[in-house]
């Protein structure tokens, strides 16, 4: 039943859209076999028009998001569009032409074709737990270059017009640790695009090709428009901030982060000149992975409740220097890219915080903490890979505390494992999970990271981990404190050593080996002094804080006999 | 004593029916909730109703006081006991962002602060073996700090109490010899399934609500038995059947979601009556419209609920079991609105019952979709309400008029977007409840209910492509007859990860009988005798390696080899069903073992309706233009639904209009009313 084009169609055509994204999302998670997709929910979905452009996605790891259309775009680039045809599907993990995330991070791409025309792209990009490399769980803290980061799938074609490409799945499954969870995980993954695709179709038949089409570039205009907007609203001008990447990952230190915002009424541009180099550590990224970082935070200062699409995304400029660490070239290793993506968006938000303290709120713990546990079950004789990310604490803002134990940035809807789930899957027991009690003080306090105790139960096991913000925390504004640093320390079963480090690199471990993840307090925000005393009370009370911190950074001074506020005391220590 | 009754109350109404078993006469009556007083709204529709509760063998009750006390966190002062180094746990949640770019995120508070979060030496190891006692001193010097801190309730959580719960039983004991009085409530109990944040979070919000539960199911009984009531008046349970009040008092939790489950039941045992097992629910009432699915005769009941979940706000788990219902902010009073991108949106704001849309000339002047229903002539003034409400057509055009203006349309085209925008979320609501779990509409009936779903249901019903609508008698107060006819009903659940191949039978059996003997205790309380019992087992089963999995359904009696690789067989169907892919070679495992048990109670007997041979044009009260979407505008005949009989039949375009509900036929459906005197809406060609 087609019909003319009115407002009301086009915008039940977009939601329809939006809604296919969401179901595509769904049925990966519930499908999934590995871990890290569907406890932790790392991965990402979206529907871009036949150009590779963003049209839709669904809720999941903001990282993930920001790559989608850039690996659309990379199978076109490849293939060019005359040369895709029904039936067919890509994957790619390529960090250098468009996938802009590590290897762990495979993007499956497909085509849609309507009445024999190439209408739109579904994609989904997710974390697979094993793609080979250097150690269990594939990522690591100490390569120095791409190769020992795992296999590259550079855009192929696992699917050639609904011909299963039977030579590529062996050699995935070839050189994986666990490849019977790697494929099951494929497969999941081309459900979940096979269900996008079957909605999509619907969509088109309902409403007729042309309408649809329309509706496409009505989206990506509309998109155009709210940015303009809001940009319109926002503060122009030039502004700068830098700050430190501190992972001693290959003990690589203290490499300088610069950036240079600035913002008219059509342009939101990143300059990142004057930031370090790529370094031989995996901590560099892609331009494309810099690319997903800017829109990271371009969206969490020009609208965060905007719907993402490329027209919306479109005033977004970066300048990253050939080579720098936000650009880095093939072979410099990218494997924990996610802590340059995140220190990217971070010191823009630093640099924008005093001008926009209505949508930016003090550092937060930053590193994802990303960890692997692996091993040899004595009991099974199997491998087993814990790969997971930390949460912690967020900073405060202009009116509220911040919040305690939260996913980064670029993690979204993504989730932490319950200590139930992950005693019964791994020779590994939980022996806390609970604040980490110091956080940056201020008239609006930090939010808590969090501690989290494994202990060994297996005879052998290895730690691979990184945190960045071990010796810079994050950052206070507006007169309140820094947050606290992220450490991990590894606590030797016999008693000989008990290490911090921020960066651990498949670091042998036997049974009885206790390892503590700390992550990081947010920064506050505000003088302490001006701190309600009865919010300090009340933080007291819950042992947020302590009596000393209150009376230190606070000046509300608690009598020590009677344990009653000090009314005279606190006066004068407040002035 | 032929008497049953239900008092369903709602946010704006309290619905009331009652049923005379004798003579099939049915009296529905709507009066408005009294939030301050609960308890007189049920009084005052007992007495309008001018029912003598001596003549009553059943009085059901479903109930808003647990919803509103956790969402207005009016509920008790509650502590915490937890196994030592996890108080935080409630607090840490999952630590997801959903809000995923806002940097202003809140995170649900949980609803005990950290203070009265206690924690005690004790620890059980996955596997269910304890590593370390409960300290029991431990436990009396906690409970002495709660008895200091003016604790009124208390929840206990302890790792793996789903697989082992002795520490969380002892701990329950000592409390209770410590905190005469206090209610308290343990995991364990509540159920038995992993994932501690969830579990926890289940537990705090029990313990929560159990004090002004239990206050406010004791003040209506007592008033009830007042008034000569005689038997246990029983509550409408989330999971779709009813317990004993005093069985409710226990599990509160279990009656978050008491309200809107009656209609849902109620489709179900219609559509038995009428020989139609598979049902899609549609009820449009003044704020919301709900839609859930009956597949095979049986309600999906979901443990996945959180409460005040969005897709920007995590929510709080609750993992009892709750009818699956997907909720959308549409309904008569949602207003319409244009966004700041020029899109037409409606919901979920909404006028509610004051000042109301527009048209009831209230002082509302904001267009809602009941306002666009009368401009394009789905509904009519003379007969709002069975026309005991007057409503005033041009303040409703007045409202719609920005609308038009702004899209430089005609008010008529302006409505009709309205109505087509709600179309379209109740549309994909619908589609998220049926095709997108698998199912084929045409395999299902739509039936409608709610002031408002008879309106909207025939035209959704056409693009939903659902095989035909039913509109029961009377529609409005539906979801309260549904209550009428539920059965009392305990789900059981128990984590215990087990391959398939090679299944420890023993276990499985042992699990299943220890289910069945607690079910023959609680229902034996209930006054329900064993062969009463309806017994359903299901197991939730997944590839080995997958966290989610499937339930599916697992033979009764005592389960041998064949029995166990049957569900396994049934497993991958329906793996194949949800997800379109299964993996026959595949290693399963179980997660779960669940069970089901119903108490069966009588049902009322439904009458036929009387036919006098009346003609149908007896029953045309005359005729009115339509605006429909696609078709542009039609001449339709009125009927009065009062005087239609079964074996008439209607072709649309038509309107049927009864007190409580509008009947909107689209061109191209036939209506036919049955033996019953439900209306069946059928699509004659497409």
């Amino acid at each position: 039943m087609t019909k003319k084009l009115d407002p009301f169609t086009r915008e039940n055509i977009s939601q329809s859209l939006l809604a296919a994204a969401d179901e595509m999302f769904y049925t990966w998670g519930r499908t999934s076999q590995s871990t890290i997709i569907y406890e932790v929910l790392d991965y990402a979905c979206g529907l871009t028009d036949a150009e590779g452009h963003l049209i839709g996605q669904a809720n999941g790891a903001t990282m993930f998001l920001g790559a989608i259309t850039f690996s659309a775009k990379a199978v076109l680039e490849k293939f060019g569009k005359e040369n895709l045809k029904p039936g067919d599907m890509f994957l790619t993990n390529d960090p250098y032409t468009g996938s802009g995330t590590h290897l762990c991070d495979v993007a499956a791409v497909l085509p849609i074709f309507y009445e024999g025309e190439l209408v739109m792209f579904a994609v989904n990009k997710g974390h697979w737990n094993e793609i080979g490399g250097t150690n269990l769980g594939s990522w690591a803290t100490d390569t120095k270059e791409i190769f020992q980061e795992g296999l590259i799938l550079p855009d192929i074609r696992i699917y050639d017009g609904g011909v299963f490409n039977e030579s590529v799945k062996d050699i995935i499954a070839a050189n994986c640790r666990t490849p019977e969870m790697t494929l099951g995980d494929l497969y999941a993954q081309t459900a979940a695009l096979k269900t996008a695709e079957s909605r999509i179709l619907e969509i088109f038949d309902k409403y007729g090709r042309d309408n649809v089409i329309e509706s496409l570039e009505y989206i990506l205009d509309n998109g155009r428009k709210l940015a303009l907007l809001e940009l319109q609203k926002m503060p122009k001008g030039t502004f700068y901030a830098e700050d430190i990447l501190d992972t001693n990952s290959n003990n690589v230190e203290d490499i300088p982060i610069k950036v240079k915002v600035t913002i008219t009424d059509d342009t939101f541009e990143l300059d990142y000149t004057g930031t370090g180099d790529a370094v031989f550590a995996p901590i560099n990224c892609s331009y494309y992975g810099a690319l997903s970082g800017a829109r990271i935070v371009y969206q969490a200062l020009v609208s965060p409740h905007t719907a993402a699409n490329d027209g919306f995304y479109s005033p977004i400029k970066v300048i990253a220097p050939e080579n720098c660490l936000f650009n880095a070239k093939k072979p410099y290793p990218v494997s924990c890219d996610w802590e340059p993506i995140q220190i990217l968006t971070d010191v823009v938000l630093k640099a924008m915080a005093p001008a926009m303290p209505e949508r930016v709120a003090a550092g937060h713990f930053l590193s994802i903490v990303g960890t692997i546990i692996g091993g040899i079950d004595d009991k099974t004789g199997s491998p087993f890979v814990l790969s997971e990310p930390q949460a912690g604490g967020w900073g405060a803002g202009y009116n509220k505390d911040g919040e305690n134990g939260l996913v980064a940035i670029c993690d979204g809807e993504t989730y932490v494992i319950p200590v139930e789930v992950c005693e019964f899957r791994y020779p590994l027991r939980v022996e806390q999970f609970a604040f980490n009690p110091v956080s940056g003080a201020g008239e609006y306090r930090g939010g808590k990271g969090l501690i989290r105790d494994y202990r060994v139960l297996n005879s052998n096991a290895e730690l691979t981990t990184m945190a960045s913000r071990y010796k810079y925390p994050p950052w206070g504004f507006a007169g309140g404190k820094d947050g606290s640093p992220n450490a991990v320390t590894l606590f030797k079963a016999d008693g000989s050593s008990a290490e911090t480090r921020a960066t651990w690199s498949h670091e042998p471990m036997v049974e009885g080996d206790l390892v503590r993840f700390i992550t990081g307090g947010g920064g506050g925000y505000g003088d302490p002094l001006k701190r309600p005393v009865e919010s300090v009370l009340r933080d007291i009370r819950d042992e947020m804080i302590t009596i000393e911190e209150a009376r230190q950074d606070y000046g509300v001074v608690i009598d020590e006999e009677s344990g009653e506020l000090d009314e005279e005391a606190t006066r004068l220590a407040r002035q | 004593m032929s008497l049953r009754v239900a008092v369903d109350i709602g946010g704006t109404f309290t619905d009331f029916v009652c049923l005379d078993e004798t003579t099939g006469k049915i009296i529905e009556e709507k009066t408005h909730t009294t939030p301050d007083n609960f308890a007189r709204g049920v009084e005052d529709a007992i007495d309008i109703a001018g029912i003598n509760l001596e003549e009553v063998n059943y009085f059901v009750h479903g109930t808003t006081v647990v919803i509103n006390a956790v969402t207005e966190r009016s509920g008790a002062k509650t502590a915490l006991l937890t196994t030592k180094g996890f108080r935080d746990v409630l607090d840490i949640g999952r630590a997801n962002r959903p809000d995923m770019y806002n940097y202003f995120y809140k995170k649900p508070v949980p609803y005990v602060p950290r203070y009265l979060r206690y924690e005690v030496n004790e620890r059980v190891a996955f596997d269910g073996e304890v590593l370390k006692e409960l300290d029991e001193a431990e436990v009396r010097a906690v409970a002495q700090k709660m008895k200091d801190n003016g604790v009124e309730a208390v929840a206990v959580s302890f790792l793996h109490s789903y697989k082992n719960p002795t520490a969380e039983e002892r701990a329950e004991q000592i409390l209770r010899e410590e905190l005469p009085g206090v209610p308290i409530s343990i995991s364990s109990n509540l159920a038995r399934i992993w994932r501690e944040y969830e579990r926890t979070s289940t537990t705090v919000l029990n313990a929560y609500v159990m004090p002004s539960t239990q206050l406010y199911l004791d003040t209506l009984e007592e008033h009830l038995h007042d008034k000569k009531l005689i038997g246990e008046p029983h509550a409408m349970l989330s999971n779709g059947g009813t317990a004993t009040f005093s069985r409710a008092k226990e599990i509160p939790i279990n009656l978050i979601e008491s309200g809107p489950v009656g209609g849902v039941i109620g489709a179900a045992a219609l559509g038995e009556i009428m020989g139609e097992p598979n049902i899609i629910t549609f009820d449009v009432g003044g704020t919301t419209a709900k839609t859930s699915l009956i597949n095979k005769g049986e309600l999906n009941v979901t443990t996945e609920y959180k409460l005040e979940w969005t897709p920007l706000f995590a929510g709080h788990p609750v993992k009892t079991p709750v009818v699956d219902i997907i909720e959308i902010g549409n309904g008569g009073g949602s207003i319409a609105w244009i966004d700041e991108v020029g899109v037409l949106k409606v919901g979920p704001r909404s006028a509610g019952a004051h000042p109301g849309p527009a048209c009831y000339d209230l002082g509302g002047t904001e267009p809602t979709l009941t306002d666009a229903n009368l401009i394009i002539g789905r509904i009519s003034a003379d007969n709002f309400l069975g026309g005991t409400f007057k409503v005033n057509v041009e303040k409703a055009r007045e409202a719609v008029k920005p609308i038009a203006e702004f899209f430089n349309i005609s008010i008529e085209e302006a409505a009709q977007g309205i109505i087509q925008t709600a179309n379209s979320n109740m549309l994909n609501a619908l589609k998220l409840i049926s095709v997108r779990r698998g199912y084929d509409p045409q395999d299902f009936a739509m039936l409608v209910q709610g002031g408002n779903g008879a309106g909207f249901g025939p035209q959704l019903a056409k693009e939903l492509k659902v095989k035909k609508v039913i509109v029961p008698n009377l529609p409005g107060t539906f979801s309260a007859w549904g209550m009428l006819v539920s059965d009392l009903r305990q789900d059981f659940m128990q984590t215990n990860i087990m391959p398939v191949t090679g299944a420890d039978l023993e276990v499985i059996n042992s699990i299943y009988d220890d289910m069945e003997a607690q079910a023959e205790e609680i229902f034996a309380k209930q006054d329900i005798p064993k062969d009463k019992l309806l017994i359903q087992r299901s197991a939730e089963m997944r590839y080995i390696g997958q966290e989610h999995g499937v339930v599916t359904p697992v033979a009764g009696g005592l389960l041998d080899v064949a029995a166990i690789e049957a569900a396994r067989k049934k497993f991958d169907d329906l793996h194949y069903q949800n997800y379109r892919f299964k993996l026959e070679g595949a290693p399963v495992e179980f997660v779960s073992f669940n069970m089901t048990v119903f108490g069966v109670v009588a049902k009322p007997e439904v009458k036929k309706l009387e036919v006098t041979g009346r003609e149908l044009a007896a029953a045309l009260k005359g005729e009115r233009n339509v605006m429909y979407e696609g078709d542009g505008v039609k001449l339709a005949p009125v009927y009065d639904r009062a005087l239609l009989e079964p074996g008439h039949t209607i072709l649309g375009p038509a309107v049927v209009e009864e007190s409580k509900s509008v009947t909107v036929m689209c061109p191209g459906q036939e209506l036919i009313v049955d033996d019953l005197g439900n209306l069946i809406i059928s699509n004659l060609e497409e």
